[in-house]
């Protein structure tokens, strides 16, 4: 995970976008949980650049 | 084995600036193992580079190949009807590849995505060491297999010296001490004796540069 | 473009963060309706280049679960 972090910023990412989670089968609150974590941090961090760039063209 | 480092993204993306067909070329044998420059890190800086270009809205082509090794004729030609479909090669191999690659393809641009490091071994997960300097003289069977060249920070071929503490050595407090290692090594092999051994000075006339070597069956030929 | 929505990628493992997942909507427990499940057999397989690929292909965040 460290790694993807480090290349994703060498790119220009940034890497909060990147995460990972532990669970267990039965943690159906740790999975919304994370689910909505990673979109709020999407929503704050705005569009993924490269996407944006591709719309734009 | 040849162990590496892959150069900083930036450098790697300066050197391709202006570039828009590149051919990367990955090497199966040391750089794979050292995990920089295998089918995987060509696949790794690939996208990478993909991703920095759709950032800013550029078109890229990117090719990418991993030959058996870059240090031999036979696999290199095996680029040879692909290599000109592209503006720019970047060689994930060590230095060696790099420009036997280009040597071979002397028309086209060839780059370097490594840093070549030194000769080692695989001392845990993801943990390389220098070994061996090549200095064309070995001295391992005097110094119960410990190589004072490399391990030694000043290459004392008669150590230790003063700077030995405790082990550790002078240089930097968090590195062995070569020649305290070897007295270990040789008491152990109950070769104690051969400490006391005297080096002459070191040939420094075998180690010609560049180095080659011919295999006395192949002499005849060169 | 008017408002955002974001891709939202979630690599899961079969055996534990899907099936909580799975669990998830059997307790119809709302979560951001933004993620993409991704289910592997085990998140072992996961390696940097699908995270990176995933990037690449537009994603705004990725996970892995498992």
């Amino acid at each position: 995970m460290q790694y993807a972090k480090k290349l994703l910023d060498e790119v220009g990412i940034d890497s909060r976008r990147v995460e990972m989670f532990n669970m267990g089968a039965s943690d159906a609150q740790k999975f919304t949980g994370a689910a909505d974590e990673m979109t709020e941090r999407a929503r704050e961090l705005g569009p993924n650049p490269i996407r944006a760039k591709k719309r734009e063209s | 084995m040849i162990v590496a480092d892959r150069k900083p993204f930036d450098d790697i993306k300066a050197m391709l600036e202006g570039f828009e067909k590149i051919l990367i070329v990955g090497c199966g044998e040391c750089v794979s193992v050292c995990m920089v420059g295998g089918e995987k890190e060509v696949e790794i800086l690939a996208s990478q580079l993909r991703m920095a270009a759709g950032k800013e809205g550029k078109k890229i082509e990117i090719g990418e190949i991993t030959l058996e090794r870059q240090c031999d004729r036979e696999y290199l030609e095996l680029l040879k009807d692909r290599i000109n479909n592209y503006d720019v090669v970047v060689s994930m191999a060590c230095g060696a590849g790099v420009q036997f690659l280009a040597e071979m393809y002397d028309h086209k641009i060839v780059l370097p995505a490594t840093n070549t490091r030194f000769i080692g071994v695989t001392e845990g997960e993801g943990v390389w060491a220098e070994r061996c300097r090549a200095c064309s003289d070995c001295v391992l069977a005097e110094t119960g297999g410990i190589c004072p060249v490399t391990i030694c920070a000043k290459g004392l071929l008669n150590g230790p010296c003063g700077g030995t503490n405790d082990g550790k050595c002078e240089v930097d407090k968090n590195k062995d001490c070569a020649w305290t290692l070897i007295y270990n090594r040789l008491d152990k092999l109950g070769r104690l004796d051969s400490i006391r051994e005297i080096f002459p000075a070191k040939r420094y006339s075998v180690q010609t540069r560049p180095g080659r070597r011919i295999h006395e069956a192949f002499k005849e030929k060169e | 473009m008017n408002e955002f929505e974001p891709k939202v990628v979630a690599f899961c493992c079969q055996y534990c963060a899907y099936s909580a997942a799975d669990l998830a909507g059997s307790m119809r427990l709302q979560y951001s309706p933004n993620v993409r499940i991704v289910k592997l057999m085990c998140t072992g397989k996961v390696d940097v280049i699908h995270l990176l690929k995933a990037f690449e292909g537009g994603a705004d965040a990725v996970f892995v679960a498992g």
